[in-house]
């Protein structure tokens, strides 16, 4: 190195780099550790501007005080949002005190680690693709630091930089598919303070759901195995609600271990349902589950599939499930009274009206087909922008609004059940979903959130009741947008004019899709997969290394010689010994190359005495002198030319009449 | 410790490759390779790298890792590369003075078709950096300080580089010997001995024909332009026009002039009179025990006279 200190360009470009791999990271840090490194990194280049350092003093106050502040956030350096921020802010700090080149080198290692923290939890393609970007350039930088002398352009470092990153990529490809992947963490993970869950809470108030109906966004894929059910049975269970206080429905809290056993009737479905993260414990199945494949996940007795911890990475579950289901078992008290319970003296109107309907109809079935018959009796109108609803909720919806979307109904009608002493909860989940018939799987989206009904018939066991399908029909046979009038604010109406544009976007979702299954999701199992592809039996971990081993000897063995191709003087003597086959061929027939003679001279000289091979001649001679002399790389390569000469055969004497026609067999 | 290792590792390399005969080019097999301090860094962040993908089970992760990984092992290759087939040559014989610099001319040859970039040289203590350009060579040029008169063999050199990225440090040895004549520090009180006769050759009078007193046989280091063309050009034996004036009044560097003196004062003495005497463009000629260098002029005559007063006393090389 013949200067060690940094220039004003080295910074900025460092800085530049650093920046782009913390635009990574922009919604999971702290604000205010991306302001600090942005601000370190400008006073930093604005006192190298003008040529000055930064004092020590500033640079070890600062540290102290942001080291401080991270604590006071994150309470750990643990845990990887807390060592992104850690890294970025020494990242920060680091350039305060770029001196000397050592200091950049630190920098590009921690814009390597900082870039790869935010793949940790990232899953997408484009990340990916961003993340490998910033790393030539930072590749790049390095490149156009370390060098000495004249140093190149940026144009050629990344050239440079770019040709060896291309080159890596079989390496890596080999090392990323046989290295063997471990089934679980080597140690705990902490968990990482994330932002609030998407999607379903464990509560519902009126307008909960309508605002989720307006949301594009992914909840969850399905494939299944076989069969599909029917859309009147595509209800997806998520949290079960029990506790309702006149407005608000809230999961209950006192677990009861111990789901009655429910007799499935007709037929099992088994799926793979692919969840987007969504931040809390439950995982959306086919109402009923029955079985599924995910260690640690328990049935909750009211029959919703819950894991330990939230759901808050991507979540392949292969599950089996019954639509129709039966329960002939007594249902215990706490849970009769648990799902019997209203809060008193709230939605007074509501409570007369279900007593007085009770008496006329004392047998449950009637009952509930008294109450659904009010709704499409009465002016009830479905629609997502309800009236705002005072305290009294149900009260007000039932006798004044009459408007309102599925989680009025089903908030009523669960309340209107409880005041006749009929057990019943309400279920929120999703319903119905888009087929993509691209990739034969259904993508479910938060628009298809539903609320619905469940009452307890005596003999029959728990019974799904959908009061919106008795109001919408049109929204469970066919989903939201047939079941809204057009004048409704739906996000997602546009797309379904234009059926091209709902082709690319299914396309482009089953790309997504792919790209999940076969690179996120790529584990232990698909390794033993791809083993057994190439037929190697009973494939296991220590085959895998030899495997691993061997197709990494045969990568460096190509990388060897594709790195050394273009030193190789081997390559110049197969040019060499090609002329020289050239001019002996040539000979055979009356004209060999004169001592003196040059190619071109040659080919000439050829050319006059027998214009039939004039023009291959001339072709392959020039050929030869710009792949032996030419500075600027020729048109074809030596091996080209060696085959195309080869291939030249010329004939001893000229066909008669038609000397002036070229030989078939040419050049290129 | 480390001066140690790397003095140990020098002698195995060159018990294990032998003698070189220069120009020699760079072989695989002579080129070794460590990762730097900052490879060594760059590892350590790569292993943590590795297993924070391994324990988060994110196969992005390990992908972005095992493609830096990649990156650093393709990057050795390169390094590696950029040594290799390189051609090396050097100007065997440099004068100098004690105390002062030998400047040994190494010319780098690149036939290939990929530049080297920051390939450096080092001799000793001196080192010299060159990139060279595709099939293209350059020189460098590497000042080694020598300190004692006589003859500074170097028997190693050490060609290394860095690039790219600055990871690996990949070196090699060249066992070739560099020779150096180390001519004695000029300096002395005496001024120079006037010639017998006339003060000083006066250039006009040289190429006068006047003067001129015949041919005489060839022998090195005679001035060009007093070389006999038209015999040569006859067809003769290379000739030397003489002139009265050089034939008869040569001026003698004597080693008994300068009775009284100790030995190196007498050499530092003599090869200050040998660089006045040839800046001045004199015809002179040296006479130390044991030698005697016949009047003459020129850069190889110069060279001859300096070389005598470098070894006065040392064994001459075979």
């Amino acid at each position: 190195m013949s200067s060690d200190s940094v220039s004003y360009q080295q910074l900025l470009g460092i800085f530049a780099c650093l920046a782009l791999a913390l635009v990574a990271h922009l919604e999971s840090l702290p604000v205010w550790v991306l302001a600090a490194v942005g601000v370190s990194g400008g006073i930093r280049l604005l006192l190298a501007r003008y040529g000055r350092p930064v004092p020590r003093s500033a640079r070890l106050g600062v540290a102290a005080l942001a080291i401080a502040l991270l604590f006071l956030q994150f309470h750990t350096f643990n845990g990887l949002s807390a060592g992104t921020a850690l890294l970025a802010l020494m990242a920060g700090l680091k350039l305060l005190e770029t001196d000397t080149r050592r200091d950049i080198y630190v920098i590009t290692l921690i814009i390597y680690f900082v870039s790869l923290s935010a793949l940790l939890e990232g899953e997408s393609f484009w990340l990916l693709a961003y993340l490998i970007g910033v790393c030539w350039l930072t590749a790049a930088t390095l490149l156009r630091l370390t060098t000495t002398l004249p140093v190149p352009d940026w144009r050629r470092c990344l050239r440079y930089s770019g040709r060896i990153l291309s080159q890596a990529l079989p390496l890596a490809l080999v090392f990323w598919l046989l290295f063997p992947r471990f089934s679980g963490p080597l140690w705990h993970i902490p968990d990482t303070g994330h932002s609030a869950g998407s999607g379903l809470s464990d509560s519902m108030s009126p307008g909960d759901i309508d605002q989720l109906a307006l949301s594009d966004e992914v909840a969850f894929r399905v494939r299944f195995a076989a069969a599909t059910p029917s859309p009147q049975d595509r209800y997806w269970r998520g949290p079960v609600l029990h506790d309702f206080d006149g407005r608000t429905w809230r999961r209950s809290h006192s677990t009861t271990p111990g789901a009655p056993p429910l007799q499935p009737q007709g037929p099992a479905y088994r799926y793979t349902v692919s969840l987007e993260p969504h931040q809390h414990n439950w995982i959306y199945t086919l109402d009923w589950p029955s079985r599924w494949d995910l260690p640690g996940a328990t049935l909750t007795a009211d029959y919703t599939l819950v894991q330990q911890g939230p759901v808050s990475r991507p979540l392949d579950v292969d599950a089996t499930s019954y639509t129709r289901v039966q329960s002939s078992a007594p249902l215990s008290d706490p849970l009769r009274t648990r799902d019997t319970r209203l809060s008193p003296g709230r939605n007074p109107r509501a409570v007369q009206f279900a007593q007085t309907l009770r008496s006329e109809h004392p047998d449950d079935m009637e009952y509930v087909r008294a109450v659904l018959s009010l709704f499409t009796q009465q002016p009830f109108y479905y629609t997502l922008t309800p009236p705002k609803l005072p305290r009294d909720s149900v009260d007000a919806f039932l006798f004044d609004t009459k408007r309102g979307f599925c989680e009025h109904y089903a908030s009523a009608f669960a309340m209107l059940m409880r005041a006749a002493g009929i057990p019943s909860h309400v279920v929120t989940g999703y319903q119905g979903g888009t087929f993509n018939r691209f990739a034969d799987y259904w993508i479910v989206r938060q628009s298809d959130a539903h609320a619905w009904d469940e009452v307890w018939i005596e003999g029959r066991g728990w019974m799904r009741i959908d009061p919106t399908a008795a109001i919408a029909p049109g929204r469970i046979e066919q989903g939201l947008n047939d079941a809204l009038s057009a004048d409704e604010p739906l996000v997602s109406r546009w797309q379904r004019r234009s059926a091209w544009f709902a082709d690319v976007r299914l396309r482009l979702d089953a790309l997504r899709q792919l790209w999940r299954g076969r690179i996120l999701f790529f584990d232990q199992e698909s390794q033993h997969k791809l083993l057994e592809w190439l037929n190697i039996p009973e494939p296991d971990g220590q085959k895998l290394v030899l495997l691993l081993t061997a197709a990494l000897t045969l990568v460096l063995c190509w990388l060897t010689w594709q790195v050394r191709r273009e030193i190789d003087p081997v390559r110049k003597e197969l040019l060499i010994r090609a002329y020289a086959r050239l001019c002996s061929k040539l000979a055979a027939v009356g004209m060999p190359r004169l001592a003196h003679e040059g190619a071109e001279d040659y080919a000439a000289r050829v050319a006059e005495r027998r214009p039939d091979l004039g023009s291959a001649v001339t072709a392959l001679c020039r050929h030869y002198s710009s792949l032996r002399y030419a500075a600027a790389p020729a048109r074809i390569t030596i091996n080209q030319f060696d085959a195309a000469v080869r291939a030249f055969r010329p004939k001893a004497k000229p066909a008669r009449g038609q000397s002036s026609t070229p030989q078939d067999s040419r050049a290129s | 410790m480390r001066q140690a290792a790397i003095r140990q590792l020098r002698a195995w390399a060159a018990r294990r490759h032998g003698r070189d005969s220069l120009p020699i080019k760079i072989s695989r097999r002579r080129i070794y390779i460590l990762p730097t301090r900052f490879g060594l860094m760059l590892a350590f962040v790569l292993v943590a790298m590795m297993i924070a993908g391994l324990n988060y089970n994110s196969n992005l992760g390990l992908a972005f890792a095992f493609l830096m990984v990649s990156v650093a092992l393709v990057t050795m290759h390169h390094c590696n590369r950029n040594l290799l087939g390189l051609q090396v040559d050097v100007t065997t014989e440099v004068d100098a003075f004690a105390g002062r610099e030998a400047s040994f001319e190494f010319v780098l040859r690149n036939d290939s078709n990929v530049e080297r970039r920051d390939v450096e040289i080092c001799c000793m203590t001196a080192a010299g950096m060159r990139s060279v350009a595709a099939k293209s060579s350059e020189s460098v040029p590497v000042a080694v300080p020598v300190t004692q008169r006589g003859m500074s063999r170097i028997d190693q050199f050490e060609l290394r580089t860095r690039y790219p990225f600055g990871w690996f440090h990949a070196w090699t040895y060249v066992q070739g010997s560099l020779t150096a004549y180390v001519a004695p520090s000029p300096h002395g009180n005496r001024t120079l001995p006037a010639v017998g006769g006339v003060g000083s050759v006066d250039r006009g009078a040289l190429a006068g024909d006047e003067d001129f007193a015949g041919l005489r046989a060839y022998e090195p280091g005679v001035p060009l332009k007093h070389m006999a063309w038209k015999v040569l050009a006859r067809g003769g034996e290379a000739a030397v026009q003489s002139y009265t004036s050089l034939a008869s009044q040569p001026e003698w560097l004597e080693w008994s002039s300068l009775e009284g003196q100790d030995t190196e004062t007498r050499l530092s003495q003599l090869c200050l009179w040998v660089l006045e005497s040839e800046a001045a463009q004199r015809v002179f000629g040296l006479r130390i025990p044991g030698k005697e260098i016949p009047p003459a002029r020129g850069a190889a005559h110069r060279f001859a006279c300096l070389r005598a007063l470098a070894i006065y006393g040392i064994a001459e090389p075979r």
